[in-house]
């Protein structure tokens, strides 16, 4: 076995599938992201400057006291006055669950409990996160209390609570001012395969070709390929790649002049183009011009990808849904030869 | 008196842990599929309309790229909505009450895979006070089992019967993804995940893609020997602050079986959108079946949940048993929301 060759041996079926699998292209990662701020208004806003405040407030509704504070009463409907009455700082658990797997959005990192919480003095629950030592610690009936994170910013996450026994007694002096609005910053990951198609597509642009797919209904050169031709409703598969020029033509542009909105990158004002490669019938689209002049850019330039030295070739920014041209060209430059007519890329320009 | 609709036609992926195929990809296959079995061309489909997640898909306007799948030129008349398809059931078969047009696809597609359901589910919830705890439907099902046993109204023991009984019934289901046969007494060996629940009480991650093709009554008969008729379809939603609801009970499915006459008649079968294995205790008692009711005969989303085509897949799975006349009235209930906030029902008959 010390002198089995380092050669793949291809007749070796487990060997050559574990090959196929140490060549697949990296996962697709991306993350989604959406910072919203929120006015409070005037009923949650008190609520939230409440906890701020490490103080827990009810709302009366009729002869009950709601909390979590509503701005309407839920039975009617009808605008509820800022009436409010501070509950707890005791309350009975209603029911309780142990997670024992907490997720990243979770308020602790360790293992604790959601439970609905029915404040003293209130006749409705709230639910949230009770720390506790373990699960032996709760029960149905069981009295937890509000707790305060030390640093708090008006929102539901400065509060906690904890069993009775296991509560610390804490001091928490008020801050200033009115709690007028909330961030919340909702930020998710996703993970995924690229798809058979998009790989082959990916693979290429790293060897420095372009690949479509011929749909085999009409004939029309999808790129890059959603892996179906859409107008047809037609799958494609493997047999109907097409390599095409790395030439082509501006069919249209934009020129991007950035707002600086959260997650914004460019200062300066830069060029979007749609570049219809020879022997495509789908442009590229999203293409990043920096070198040509703005005064000089036109539709119905001829192009010519400038494809990055091998090694220097990426494609972690192709993925399943636009396809994008990766970090594999270094940028696009006119070939010379005279402009095509608007007639002839009329359909791609708008 | 209502319009009579019916469904002519139906499909589905398999429920799987992950595809490498697109949205648009899965949705075009099944489009296709129903247009080749009733033989209409894509132009004799009047109206569109798709449920679907844009989180989940984890792009803004990805449903955009879904219209792919049912072929989008020319131009074509359609709608979607940020819900499971058996929502946009309920809406196309309102816009065929018009009376104005005859057929219409409904689809409901969504892929799990790519994203981490626990952490993309709290965006339901209140923004204030719920969504910023990352307040998971996994969490909120804990709670309700929770609450169901100590309102003496089930136990852990009824919990993994439903368990079993659901992946036994799996086990004939060529779309399940999770199925198998294991002992009541087994499952109650495992360790909780979010107690009282163990991990089997919750559903697969899956992804898949369901689709059906309704039509006018006239126009229904020309196209099947064997029209599914939808005799009733209701769908209504409980407080969103957990707090105002009572988790052992389910008001918004009992005004919804008044509003299609649920018992108006015998049901056979009863395909109910049990993702926690606690909500099947919750719906029963809620609908009131009678013991001679079938409860998901397919396995129900514990077999397979591809969320957004799950309510649709249990409208599909009912008509399907229509259609071969092992049952000839059932209903099929969808849920959204947490702890079957939300929920739909629509009764289903033969001829």
């Amino acid at each position: 076995m010390s002198c089995e060759s380092s050669t793949p041996r291809v007749s070796d079926g487990v060997h050559r599938d574990r090959l196929r699998r140490m060549s697949s292209l990296p996962p697709v990662r991306y993350q989604l992201e959406y910072p919203y701020t929120r006015t409070t208004g005037p009923i949650v806003g008190a609520f939230l400057t409440a906890l701020r405040d490490g103080k827990l407030l009810g709302i009366r509704c009729g002869s009950r006291v709601l909390c979590p504070p509503l701005e309407y009463d839920p039975a009617s409907g009808e605008t509820l006055a800022p009436d409010f009455v501070e509950v707890g700082p005791g309350g009975t658990i209603l029911s309780w669950t142990w997670i024992a797997e907490p997720s990243r959005k979770h308020p602790f990192a360790k293992p604790f409990a959601f439970a609905l919480i029915r404040p003293d003095g209130a006749d409705t629950a709230i639910c949230h996160a009770v720390a506790a030592s373990g699960p032996e610690a709760l029960h149905t009936g069981g009295r937890v209390r509000t707790q305060y994170r030390a640093e708090r910013r008006g929102a539901i996450t400065d509060l906690y609570f904890a069993p009775e026994a296991e509560a610390e007694s804490q001091y928490i002096p008020p801050g200033k001012g009115a709690v007028e609005m909330t961030e919340h910053l909702i930020s998710l990951e996703f993970s995924e395969p690229l798809s058979p198609h998009r790989e082959r597509y990916a693979r290429a642009l790293l060897d420095g070709k372009f690949i479509g797919q011929r749909s085999p209904a009409s004939g029309k050169v999808y790129l890059p390929s959603k892996g179906y031709d859409p107008i047809e409703r037609v799958q494609m598969s493997e047999r109907d790649d097409v390599v095409v020029a790395d030439t082509g033509t501006v069919v249209a542009y934009t020129v991007i002049t950035p707002v600086q909105y959260y997650g914004q990158k460019e200062t300066e004002p830069y060029i979007r183009a749609s570049v219809l490669l020879d022997g495509a019938d789908q442009p590229l689209g999203q293409q990043d011009i920096r070198t040509i002049p703005l005064a000089e850019f036109r539709s119905g330039l001829r192009v010519r990808a400038v494809w990055k030295s091998r090694a220097e070739r990426s494609v972690v920014d192709v993925d399943n849904r636009w396809g994008g041209t990766g970090a594999v060209i270094e940028r696009w430059e006119p070939t010379g030869e005279p402009d095509v007519s608007f007639e002839k890329i009329r359909e791609h320009n708008w | 008196m209502p319009e009579e609709i019916a469904i002519v036609a139906v499909a589905q992926t398999p429920a799987r842990r992950r595809y490498a195929d697109s949205e648009p990809s899965m949705l075009m296959e099944l489009t296709n599929r129903l247009l080749a079995e009733t033989g209409l061309p894509r132009s004799a489909v009047d109206f569109t309309i798709a449920g679907s997640c844009d989180y989940l898909s984890g792009l803004p306007f990805a449903f955009v790229s879904n219209v792919d799948g049912f072929g989008a030129w020319p131009p074509v008349y359609e709608s979607h909505l940020e819900m499971d398809g058996a929502w946009a059931l309920f809406e196309a078969w309102v816009r065929l009450q018009m009376g104005d047009i005859d057929i219409a696809l409904v689809a409901g597609s969504g892929k799990s895979s790519p994203g981490s359901p626990r952490e993309i589910f709290p965006l339901q919830t209140d923004p204030y006070v719920a969504a910023p705890l990352g307040l998971d439907p996994v969490s909120v099902a804990g709670l309700q089992a929770r609450a169901l046993l100590d309102a003496g109204l089930a136990t852990e023991r009824d919990f993994a019967e439903v368990v079993s009984r659901s992946r036994r019934s799996g086990l004939s289901n060529p779309n399940a993804q999770v199925k198998k046969d294991v002992a009541v007494d087994a499952l109650l060996k495992e360790p909780y995940y979010a107690s009282p629940l163990r991990k089997h009480d919750l559903p697969p991650i899956s992804d898949g893609a369901a689709a059906v093709l309704i039509a006018r009554g006239k126009r229904a008969r020309e196209l099947t020997k064997r029209p599914v008729w939808i005799r009733g379809i209701d769908h209504r939603i409980d407080s969103h602050h957990l707090g105002l609801r009572d988790l052992t009970d389910s008001p918004s499915c009992r005004i919804a079986a008044k509003g299609v006459d649920l018992h108006g008649g015998p049901i056979d079968v009863a395909e109910l959108c049990v993702r926690y294995s606690p909500e099947e205790i919750v719906l029963r008692r809620a609908l009131e079946l009678a013991p001679g009711t079938q409860i998901n005969p397919s396995g129900g989303p514990l077999c397979g949940h591809p969320v957004m085509a799950t309510g649709l897949v249990r409208v599909i799975e009912v008509a399907q048993r229509i259609r071969e006349g092992s049952a000839r009235r059932g209903v099929a209930h969808a849920a959204s929301g947490p702890a079957l906030q939300q929920n739909l029902l629509c009764v289903l008959e033969a001829s």
